[in-house]
């Protein structure tokens, strides 16, 4: 494989760029892989580039139905972070920011990770202690977090609300210094064109019509290119989680919802961080090109739509303002949506199935973009090792019995609520 | 903007009302014993099909009824609203 | 150089009788009314208006409307200056200031073009392949120098002060855009009665009609569109929107529209808003949205001076305004023809370059009737003039037009490019339809139809005016009539049709011999050709790949210019058709909206609305300090002189410990319950025995969820058998009266209940503390206080001074203690009235602070225990819990997990040197100096002072919590870098036995 580097661009400049390799192969279906994974977003990708790497696992498939990278993991807003109160959560995000941490120089792509700090503004004292709650909670699991008081705000983000106008004054906030963004795009054709190097097949419009389980035991997938036959199937589909797991008779508890985001026109250099409002549903980050990049809340209904509509675009930028008054004269340039997979527990679900040889992957709520590195990681050592690791035993399935739930928003089983 | 028509005051835009989830989720009957799988099933488990979905809506800046609403979740359209008591 | 670029044509848009002043980069311009920025800067003769995105090149303007994807420039100055405006669409008004943006030091000598000298190393997507080594650079030196090199505009640091409305609207018909087709629609759908809503984005009605010559029954389109619009504006079922533009189209018809109301009026009317946004929900929707040309692509074919023909054309005819003196006309098909002749009409004469063999369509004949050359088989190779256009090397191509045959080099001013047109067919593909291909015109148009819309004229592929004209008016017709029924059917405005050729499949020039110049695709995001070709040789397949690779149609224009160019390259180089390539989903808004016009009024203060209490204006005059409760403002506390919150708190909690105090409690929710089965309904919601509570009497109960969570808690009392008065806490209250409806409604019908919120009838005031009964018998004395006769839990009907009131003997501070609530109109009354009497008792008013002292030091769980995620067992609600019937949730409190006899439970702690103050939100552990991860044992949820025993005393809840009683553990804050040894005792800290309450 060709290495990527200032020196390799500069070289291929002066051919002008005729001799680059193709990214990644697109090869024909084999009949029969050890590993198939079922869909080729961030979280398949990563899944099937640590099958190989950690494990020696290289005949391995991802079967995608469309495009790599052209779900969620390419409509998010790449925010990473590992601010999380409950331990296996904390444990698992922070295992993954390390991974984030060098995942550039690992998969010789640059995905563009910024620790650029992530803050949870607060607006009462009330909430300043909840966030200290949680902040308290992660210097405790050895995470970086920093309790900021108003005028440290300011200093960061000077012109947020701080006037007497302010519906919700700022009081302070919740910092995790090491949070910040990456290119979603990038991390995707990263660990695509490292799996595609160590033998992965990535066999796009590739569509999963049905399961060959006999005995309780899975034997291969019908495609809409053919049967392929495999010793074990992961499960990474995020919003169509339900519709596969239906094949397979498996009622979850998933629910589909429509998440939309937003960017605005690029601008000059001018918010650092990222930020979520406190007072109502509204978190923002400026991209390297310049764009404010926005989101809010679920829609509220069930959805398998990847459109959303208009009021809860102009919610979450009501909120876009009570911080930030300045946004008014910034221009909404474009929204689109994607289809979270809700957990009833807001936590996912890693884990394996009632049939021998088929793993899940599921419930990332809003949050799989940050989760990529390690879900892949721990995926793909629950699927070669046919055992949970560590970090991902706490999400299983069998939590919605014993009542171990992990609720971090504790509104309970209702993913519409906000 | 969805347009929900409530079965007692008509048609009315989405931000009049309030989403209930799966309308087809049964409670079991108070006092009734109940193995925890069907209590879980109850609880956390849904269906959430692609296409066709039964539905509860409140209407909660409205009349303040719960109501019944067959939706498609691939298009969002809206075949029908019924009062609770009747028939999807 | 004053207006030079000015026509003599006298039936423009401008008004010459008025003249503008401009400022462009601190220059100062004159133009007139009725220019855009972008008119008036031309006929200054100024090309160059800003950089290119990622090469900084020198930009002009390319068209003349929406799909311009150059000319941005910064608005105005201070707290009005705004980004990335688009020049053709800014109306010019007086003392206008424009800036060119994404430059430095100017606009004409920019540092940032060392990036176009440096190109051949910044392909697509070069950032992937670099900048990873060291990891620390990409932070700190990388990204810093990308970022600024990056984005456009400068935001405005400072909040805008113009102001921003909704409004919604219903109609029958929504006919978007008002060019032949549209207003053909419009006219049907009026006529025949259907209440119709035409929005026009420009400022003028007519559309393509202002500038092609063409006509219709038998007048010049112009006239006929004129006429049409008085016949329409005459209507009463009609409303005409111009400077509107419809950019999104949503679910179940619901379209949304910003109208531009203020910015073009020199002096707009202080109550006018800057725009408005219309949600506009419509029975049927006419999509007559038009088309806009495409660009051809060839060597620097982005230099100020290069237009699109259309563009040219529509300068010249509404604006008086020439882009040059010296044309190029540059095309595939006859539409370019139109500009060449109206260049003629000017004494100028063009020299057309039509890539296509031959064309005898009638306006190709009539230029060529006006003596205009015409080159057949010829195209622009390359460019050349560096802040402006001055040279185009041109020539003939071969037979099969993959190369030049032979080249020159001419002067020029102005090239006017047209590589036929591309429907606008966004919102129709934002409603839901998938697009088809049209190979006749080599664009996607609308398929079919999953919402109530039609698309009609040329935005459906119909090119021709007598199509548009039909299409429209039947469309009008026929869909106005599902509504309106009327079937009245005026008559089809009749056209001449003027005889076209087809265009020439080719859009890209071939390179010129060992040459290797950038031909632009995407003009915005810097996307040439050689990007698109680079990303297939990579791999990107999908187009979805290919654009987010190259960002080609990803910028401010959103590609309308140029996605259909690089889909036409990709099946070019993938030898694919375009169909088989595929196209990006259109995603809303057509064109960016201001972020103001989408929110609206909800801003500043009124971003939420603020509730007050009847007692607010007692408040304000008593200095209190607000603090939100949800969506109302609660006293948190009422400091004295120069008091401290802390001493303020201390002094009011510590006053009701000894004296009373009063407190508004009106914010809590309350909820009127009837019907017989009220009692069984409690029954059921909440957690305890209901069905024996006597008339007069109050009890507190606790509210699960059906996972066994914590819900609401709060005290109910039965006004009679059958009539219940339930309180919530504030933050739930509209939760727990949505909950109730929905047991009531869809689980359990058969109870005969009704349940309505009170919340806003009632004000509510807590007097609490030893001296409450002596106050209370001083307010009311016609009413018996003794225990005996009014004990803990009980309720009376009382009257203060001839009000109708009701008195709760409930306590939420431990102490002894009275609710008295009243009709809200008399709130304020009520509380001046107790205040006035309670004088000579000591009263003083406290807040949520001292209440919150109060209630921890009496172990009663509030919100910060009641976090959503607690079993009843988690929070020392054991003994609400009963054994003996079934309850909502109920089932999920069997679980394994909430009966670990280790699982937490409520303690209260107290520091060892009973001085340190523990902070809400510590965590307890065993040894606070291990190595991390350290295992938590539990956290402290409230604080406060114990004014009882002057010492700190904290709520928390703990691992094994009952078993941990007398332990000493260290509550740790690392954020706050404070780690305090403290003891684990009971969590009812002052008067366990609950003695005071009783009293």
């Amino acid at each position: 494989m060709q290495k990527y580097s200032a020196l390799s661009l500069i070289k291929n400049a002066f051919s002008n760029h005729q001799n680059w390799d193709v990214a990644w192969r697109d090869p024909e279906p084999k009949k029969e892989y050890d590993v198939i994974i079922i869909g080729g977003g961030g979280h398949g990708l990563a899944t099937a580039y640590y099958l190989a790497k950690e494990h020696n696992i290289t005949n391995v498939a991802i079967l995608e139905k469309g495009w790599i990278g052209g779900g969620n993991v390419g409509r998010n807003t790449t925010i990473l972070r590992s601010n999380y109160m409950f331990d296996p959560s904390a444990h698992f995000y922070e295992f993954g920011m390390k991974l984030w941490e060098n995942l550039s120089i690992e998969l010789n792509y640059n995905v563009m990770y910024s620790p650029r700090g992530i803050i949870n503004l607060a607006h009462s004292d009330a909430q300043l202690n909840a966030y200290a709650r949680r902040g308290n909670s992660m210097r405790l699991n050895g995470i970086d977090a920093v309790l900021l008081n108003r005028d440290e705000v300011k200093k960061m983000i000077p012109f947020a609300d701080f006037s007497e106008n302010s519906r919700f004054p700022i009081f302070g906030g919740l910092m995790q210094p090491r949070g910040g963004t990456a290119r979603h795009d990038a991390v995707a054709w990263g660990y695509a064109r490292q799996a595609d190097a160590m033998g992965v097949d990535i066999i796009q419009n590739c569509e999963v019509t049905g399961f060959d389980v006999s005995n309780g035991k899975i034997s291969g997938v019908r495609t809409s290119r053919g049967d392929i036959k495999a010793k074990k199937v992961g499960l990474c589909v995020a919003g169509s989680t339900t519709l596969l797991a239906d094949k397979l008779n498996m009622r979850l508890p998933i629910e589909s919802h429509v998440l939309q985001a937003c960017v605005s026109e690029p601008v000059k250099p001018l918010l650092d961080n990222v930020v979520t409002f406190g007072a109502g549903h509204f978190y923002c980050s400026q991209s390297d090109k310049g764009e404010m990049v926005m989101g809010g809340d679920l829609d509220g209904y069930n959805s398998y739509a990847q459109r959303g509509n208009m009021p809860m675009i102009q919610h979450v930028l009501s909120g876009g303002l009570a911080v930030f008054p300045n946004f008014s004269r910034l221009k909404m340039l474009r929204s689109w949506g994607g289809i979270m997979d809700m957990s009833m527990d807001g936590t996912p679900i890693i884990d394996k199935t009632h049939i021998e040889g088929v793993y899940l992957n599921c419930g990332w709520c809003y949050g799989g973009f940050k989760a990529t590195p390690c879900s892949g990681y721990v995926f793909a050592h629950t699927i070669a090792k046919d055992e949970v690791h560590e970090l991902n035993a706490p999400f299983n399935l069998e939590r919605f019995h014993t009542g171990n739930i992990i609720d971090e928003k504790g509104v309970g089983p209702k993913p519409w609520i906000g | 903007m969805l347009e929900i028509k409530c079965p007692f005051c008509g048609k009315r835009s989405q931000n009049e009302f309030a989403y209930g989830g799966d309308a087809t989720v049964k409670r079991p009957a108070l006092g009734q014993e109940v193995s925890t799988k069907d209590w879980d099933d109850f609880v956390y488990f849904r269906d959430n099909p692609r296409g066709k979905h039964s539905e509860l809506w409140h209407h909660i800046s409205g009349c303040r009824q719960w109501f019944k609403v067959s939706r498609d979740t691939a298009t969002h359209e809206i075949f029908k609203t019924v009062r609770l008591e009747e028939e999807l | 150089m004053s207006q030079s670029y000015r026509t003599k044509n006298i039936n423009s848009f401008l008004n010459k009788s008025k003249i503008i002043n401009f400022k462009f980069n601190g220059e100062s311009y004159l133009g007139y009314e009725g220019d855009t920025l972008a008119s008036a800067l031309i006929a200054n003769g100024i090309h160059l208006v800003g950089r290119s995105f990622k090469y900084h090149r020198p930009r002009g303007f390319l068209g003349v409307g929406v799909e311009e994807p150059n000319a941005m420039v910064q608005l105005h100055e201070g707290d009005r200056s705004e980004p990335n405006i688009i020049a053709t669409e800014v109306e010019l008004v007086e003392g206008l200031i424009a800036n060119s943006q994404n430059c430095w030091p100017s606009v004409k000598f920019d540092i940032g073009e060392v990036n176009n000298l440096l190109n051949r190393f910044f392909p697509a997507g070069f950032y992937y392949k670099t900048f990873m080594w060291p990891k620390s650079f990409w932070m700190k030196i990388y990204e810093p120098i990308i970022r600024r090199a990056a984005g456009m505009g400068v935001a405005s640091l400072t909040p805008d002060p113009d102001r921003y409305e909704h409004n919604y609207e219903h109609c029958d018909v929504l006919v978007v855009g008002s060019g032949p087709s549209g207003l053909a629609s419009a006219l049907a759908a009026a006529n025949n009665g259907a209440k119709v809503i035409l929005a026009e984005d420009k400022a003028h009605f007519g559309g393509s009609l202002l500038t092609d010559e063409v006509m219709i029954n038998n007048r010049p389109g112009t006239e006929w569109a004129e006429e049409t619009i008085k016949h329409l504006k005459s209507l009463p079922n009609v409303i005409l929107k111009n400077r509107s533009q419809v950019f999104g189209y949503y679910d179940h018809n619901m379209t949304v529209m910003f109208e531009r109301v203020s910015d073009h009026i020199e002096n707009p009317s202080k109550y006018a808003p800057r725009q408005r946004l219309h949600y506009i929900r419509a029975g049927e929707v006419i999509i007559s949205t038009g088309s806009i040309e495409r660009p051809l692509s060839f060597g620097n074919n982005d230099r100020p001076g290069i237009f699109l023909a259309s563009a040219a054309n529509e300068y010249m005819k509404i604006y008086e305004t020439l882009v040059g003196k010296n044309p190029i006309i540059f095309t595939n098909n006859d539409t370019a023809y139109l500009s060449a002749i109206e260049f003629k009409k000017n004494n100028i004469s063009p020299l057309v370059l039509d890539i296509r063999d031959s064309s005898s369509g009638d306006l190709v004949k009539e230029a060529q009737s006006l003596g205009i050359e015409v080159r057949f088989s010829s195209g622009v190779a390359n460019t050349k003039g560096h802040l402006k256009v001055n040279k185009a090397t041109i020539g003939k191509l071969n037979s099969s037009k993959d190369s030049f045959i032979d080249l020159e080099e001419i002067n020029c001013d102005c090239i006017c490019m047209s590589g036929g047109w591309t429907p606008t067919v966004h919102l129709s593909s934002q409603s839901g339809n998938k697009l088809k291909f049209d190979k006749n015109i080599d664009a996607f148009v609308p398929d079919k139809k999953k919402q109530k819309e039609t698309t009609v004229g040329s935005a459906n592929g119909s090119f021709t005016l007598k199509q548009s004209l039909e299409e429209g008016f039947q469309a009008g017709f026929d869909l106005s009539n599902l509504i309106t029924l009327k079937n009245i059917k005026t008559e089809v405005p009749v056209s001449k049709e003027s005889k076209t050729e087809t265009h020439e499949k080719i859009w890209c020039m071939p390179l010129p011999d060992g040459e290797n110049p950038k031909r632009f695709i995407d003009f915005q995001n810097d996307v040439a050709v050689s990007d698109v070709e680079l990303a297939v040789r990579e791999g990107f397949k999908s187009i979805e790949h290919i654009k987010r690779y190259t960002t080609l149609g990803m910028a401010g224009d959103q590609g309308k210019t140029s996605n259909l160019n690089g889909l036409q390259q990709v099946s070019n180089i993938q030898k694919k058709i375009v169909p088989e390539v595929g196209h990006t989903t259109f995603r809303p808004p057509y064109t960016p909206v201001t972020i103001g016009t989408i929110v609206g009024r909800e801003v500043g203060n009124h971003f939420q609305p603020t509730r007050k209490t009847p007692t607010h204006k007692w408040h304000e005059e008593n200095n209190a300090v607000y603090t939100n409760a949800g969506l109302w403002l609660r006293p948190r506390y009422y400091p004295r002189g120069n008091e401290s919150m802390f001493e303020a708190v201390n002094r009011e909690a510590l006053n009701v410990r000894k004296n009373v105090g009063i407190c508004d409690v009106t914010s809590l929710g309350k909820i009127d319950i009837k019907g017989p089965d009220s009692a069984e309904l409690l029954n059921r919601v909440y957690t305890n025995a209901w069905m024996k509570l006597p008339i007069g009497k109050a009890r507190y109960g606790v509210m699960l969820r059906e996972d066994g969570m914590v819900f609401d808690d709060g005290t109910t009392t039965r006004l009679s058998e059958n009539h219940f008065h339930m309180t919530t806490t504030t933050a739930q209250a509209a939760n727990v009266l949505a909950h109730l409806e929905y047991y009531l409604q869809v689980v359990w019908p058969e109870l005969k209940v009704n349940v309505v919120s009170s919340t806003e009838q009632f004000s509510g005031a807590a007097v609490a503390g030893p001296k409450s009964r002596d106050l209370m018998k001083k307010l009311f004395p016609n009413i018996d206080f003794s225990t005996e006769n009014f004990p803990f839990m009980g309720v009376k009907d009382a009257e203060i001074v001839g009000v109708k009131a009701k008195i709760y003997r409930i306590s939420f501070s431990g102490e002894l203690a009275y609710e008295v609530n009243v009709d809200s109109n008399y709130g304020l009354f009520m509380w001046s009235e107790i205040i006035k009497a309670g004088e000579e008792f000591g009263i003083q008013p406290y807040g949520t602070e001292a209440l919150a002292t109060l209630r921890i030091e009496m172990g009663h769980v509030s919100g910060p225990e009641l976090d959503g995620r607690a079993v009843p067992y988690d929070i020392g609600l054991h003994g609400m819990v009963s054994q003996k019937k079934d309850f909502i949730g109920k089932r999920s409190l069997e679980k394994l997990a909430y009966n670990d006899p280790e699982r937490q439970t409520l303690v209260g702690l107290v520091p060892v040197d009973k001085k340190t103050k523990i902070p809400e939100g510590s965590h307890l552990v065993e040894d606070d100096k291990v190595k991390l991860p350290n295992p938590k044992l539990g956290h402290v949820s409230s604080s406060c002072w114990s004014v009882e025993y002057n010492n700190p005393f904290s709520i928390a809840v703990l691992k094994d919590g009952k078993n941990k009683i007398g332990k000493k553990l260290f509550a740790v804050a690392p954020l706050k870098n404070i780690s305090i040894l403290v003891e684990v005792v009971p969590p009812h800290y002052v008067d366990p036995k609950g003695e005071r309450v009783r009293a």
